[in-house]
């Protein structure tokens, strides 16, 4: 087998059991503690000692957590507090939420009641008016509670010098991981499934370990021959995590050049460079990110990023992928398509959500796109 | 979040009495949409104002602006929310957003309305203190018009009291958005007018409270129902001598309702109830008879206190707007909604299951079932939507109000045994 195709099966192992993960690194003695999304400040977790370790739900039926949030709350929290009911993040010893949504607000709160097992809920609270200095000192106050908590409940330490060191780690993460996105665009040979697959591992791995994988991938990945036969597409919305919906691009001839993903790409875009301590360039970072539904975006500048990705990569056409219930995203569609429109890029929306197996719909709307795009 | 006035006033044989707080508390209304027009007109910039933006900041520039929420709430209540709503689905909204901010959208595309029309808006005033939704919804008008956007930003609080980080966050966007709204206005601050502007409030905010505290009386000289219908004038008028004096006509009433055991609840009050969430606007009528044909009285709500906005010095006005209901913890939602209960002996409580709104309902179910066992009071929920009609059922709601009905029947008797 070659390297390239180990390293691929390596990525598929871990994104497809995260429960295996946190027992290996339970296993190891370390700490691991629970982030959920859209953003939270995983360097900091990380240089405390802890192994930050995505919670985004899963594909699973909703049974109990509907005790707690009625049907029109999306299916990545309703998963979320569904798994936590049945003990599937036992082992963790906190979980961090940060409230950039308002469904993502309640989400805490019915934690602490529906949730049996002992993992402290640790609330992380953005400001919206992240850039100017008020807004800067806002999250640098929201970070220093995140810091309290671990400090004061599970004996995590701080330094300044080791959140540099994770500061450092994570940046390099980032670079690679937009490394990856421009690479596979070039190489149409690695399906949606696989690239899927390395995008979705890094959330159970520590990302020293994640960037080890991915550099040895990229220099795997150069010394295969470019590719560029099929349909390019590019992808957003929240999450692009089904399997099942991967196999519809992927029967298709469909490969994804670039995503504005919150799962993948979002996360990568930004680094943490300027400012006096390593603590302020990690508020700097907050401050510097955008483009994001769940983040102020006065001029919509997301709509833009989109439409110039799909340029620069030659992209034949954007694809959302809606969730289903996800209110940040619904607003921010009619900006986005029309901003495609004007550009004369093809786009097409299809609503996808964690409990759907089938993928009828899916499938039919992205067979007519792409029969359009010939 | 904001409410809305009475939807179809009944032809009155005689006129209304002008010194009564219905006739002031309409004009109110009345002169709001007016005034905000004639500015325009003028030539004034004007602006659409979320509810719970600090209106301390405009009313002491003299700016006016008009409020969104409202005019959704009336359009809804007037019969208008699904045509409005279509609208902006056939735009690519989903019918999953709050349809508030649907028939907003709506309306900044057609800019017109019989239901309830408003000019457009030269800026917008942005407050997430109930929702982030309210961010989107501005974002997409700021984008769609090209007009500036003021947001202050105030974050859902997890915990108890409101931190120094928070309160510093707050006040420092306060200040800022001053300085924005003195540059695209041309208005200028003046600190005198400010403490006036937070006396006024201040008074508004007291006669408010007061006024809905009569509830606490059995009967109660009040139907609850009337506070939803007054809410509009709290958030459009609270900086003004116009609503403190109509606020303070309404105790008046209700005082003299007490002593004369007269009520505006039609009707023997037979049970007492808490109502959760805001109205179902479209539905108002079906809502308002299914517990007025069981003698049951709406006198608790949320909105009695969310508006009525007490501070003494600038700290307590920033901190006022961190605790309206929205943007607290469950535990301190919870336990506002139990003073409140404790104040005015609701037997039940009946949760609005609101389709539109996210955050209001995600952690509902926790919070009542908490409150339910805290006050011993029987908790049952319908679903609703404040103003798309189609998410409601009024079979659903009147087995939900019958089945609440019927608890409170059987605990009533066996009290009495
Ligand atoms: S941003 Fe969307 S998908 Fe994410 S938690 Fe909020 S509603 Fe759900
Ligand atoms: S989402 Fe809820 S709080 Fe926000 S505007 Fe809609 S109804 Fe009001």
């Amino acid at each position: 087998m070659s390297r390239l195709r180990e390293l691929l099966n390596q990525f598929e192992e871990v994104a497809n059991s995260p429960r295996k993960q946190l027992d290996k690194y339970l296993a190891e003695g370390k700490k691991v503690v629970g982030t959920v999304p859209v953003y939270t400040p995983e360097e900091l977790i990380h240089s405390m000692g802890f192994v930050p370790f995505g919670v985004w739900g899963a594909d699973v039926e909703i049974k109990d957590a509907k005790a707690y949030y009625p049907s029109f709350i999306c299916s990545i929290l309703q998963s979320i507090l569904e798994l936590g009911i049945h003990g599937a993040y036992r082992g963790l010893q906190a979980i961090v939420i940060p409230s950039l949504c308002d469904s993502l607000k309640s989400l805490g709160q019915n934690w602490k009641y529906a949730v049996k097992d002992d993992i402290l809920f640790i609330p992380m609270t953005y400001p919206q008016n992240r850039e100017n200095e008020v807004g800067r000192a806002f999250t640098k106050a929201s970070y220093e509670r995140v810091k309290a908590d671990l400090e004061n409940h599970l004996q995590g330490h701080f330094c300044d010098q080791q959140l540099q060191k994770s500061l450092d780690i994570y940046n390099e993460h980032n670079r690679l991981m937009r490394q990856l996105s421009l690479k596979l665009s070039e190489h149409d040979q690695i399906t949606a499934y696989e690239r899927r697959n390395i995008f979705k591992s890094a959330h159970f791995m520590l990302k020293e370990e994640h960037n080890e994988l991915v550099a040895e991938f990229l220099k795997e990945l150069d010394n295969l021959e470019k590719s560029t036969k099929k349909t390019r597409v590019i992808t957003t919305g929240i999450l692009a995590d089904s399997p099942n919906l991967l196999a519809i691009f992927d029967d298709n001839n469909m490969t994804i050049v670039g995503d504005d993903i919150a799962h993948e790409s979002r996360q990568y875009r930004t680094d943490a460079v300027n400012g006096e301590t390593a603590l302020d360039k990690l508020v700097d970072k907050f401050a510097n990110m955008g483009c994001c539904s769940v983040l102020f975006d006065k001029d919509r500048k997301r709509a833009d990023l989109i439409r110039d990705m799909a340029k620069e990569r030659k992209a034949d056409g954007v694809v959302v992928l809606m969730t289903k219930f996800c209110d940040p995203e619904e607003f921010d569609y009619v900006c986005i398509k029309n901003t495609l429109d004007e550009a004369g890029i093809a786009n097409v929306i299809t609503e996808i959500d964690r409990q759907m197996v089938n993928y009828e719909q899916t499938k039919t709307t992205l067979e007519t796109f792409k029969e359009m795009l010939r | 979040m904001a409410e809305e006035v009475k939807k179809d006033v009944k032809p009155e044989k005689k006129p209304i009495d002008p010194n009564s707080s219905k006739y002031k508390l309409g004009k109110i209304i009345q002169d709001h949409y007016r005034e905000v027009a004639e500015a325009k007109e003028r030539g004034e910039k004007i602006g659409w104002c979320a509810s719970n933006f600090p209106q301390e900041i405009f009313q002491t520039l003299g700016v006016k602006v008009c409020y969104p929420e409202n005019q959704a709430a009336a359009i809804a209540a007037r019969g208008a929310g699904e045509k409005m709503c279509d609208i902006a689905e056939s735009d690519g909204y989903s019918n999953d957003i709050c349809a508030y901010a649907r028939i907003s959208l709506a309306y900044m595309k057609i800019k017109d309305a019989p239901e309830q029309n408003m000019p457009q808006p030269d800026f917008l005033l942005c407050c997430n203190n109930i929702c982030n939704c309210m961010i989107k919804w501005y974002e997409s008008i700021s984008k769609e018009l090209n007009i500036p956007l003021i947001l202050i930003d105030i974050p859902f609080n997890p915990d108890y009291e409101v931190s120094d980080a928070q309160l510093a966050y707050v006040k420092g966007q306060f200040l800022d958005a001053i300085k924005q709204l003195e540059e695209i206005t041309g208005k200028k601050w003046d600190d005198k007018k400010f403490e006036e502007i937070m006396a006024i409030s201040n008074r508004t905010s007291r006669a408010w409270l007061e006024a809905t505290s009569y509830t606490k009386y059995h009967p109660s000289p009040l139907n609850g129902f009337d506070l939803l219908n007054h809410m509009a004038v709290a958030v459009c008028a609270r900086g003004t001598v116009e609503a403190a004096e109509a606020f303070e006509t309404l105790v008046e009433e209700y005082k003299e309702n007490v002593k004369t055991g007269n009520s505006t609840f039609r009707g023997e009050e037979k049970h007492r109830i808490m109502f959760e969430g805001i109205a179902c606007w479209p539905h108002l009528r079906v809502t308002a008879t299914g517990l007025k044909s069981r003698g049951m009285n709406m006198v608790a709500t949320i909105y009695a206190d969310a508006f009525g906005l007490l501070y003494d010095n600038f700290d307590e006005l920033i901190k006022c707007y961190c605790n309206v209901p929205n943007a607290v913890s469950l535990e301190k939602a919870r336990d506002n909604r139990i003073k409140i209960i404790e104040k005015t002996d609701p037997k039940g409580l009946l949760v609005h299951t609101n389709r539109s709104c996210k955050l209001w309902s995600s952690f509902m179910y926790e919070m009542s079932r908490q409150i339910g066992e805290a006050t011993d009071i029987p908790v049952v929920s319908f679903d609703g939507d404040q103003a798309d009609p189609r998410n409601f059922s009024e079979a659903q709601y009147d087995t939900r109000v019958q089945g609440l009905f019927e608890i409170m029947e059987e605990n009533k008797r066996e009290a009495v045994q």
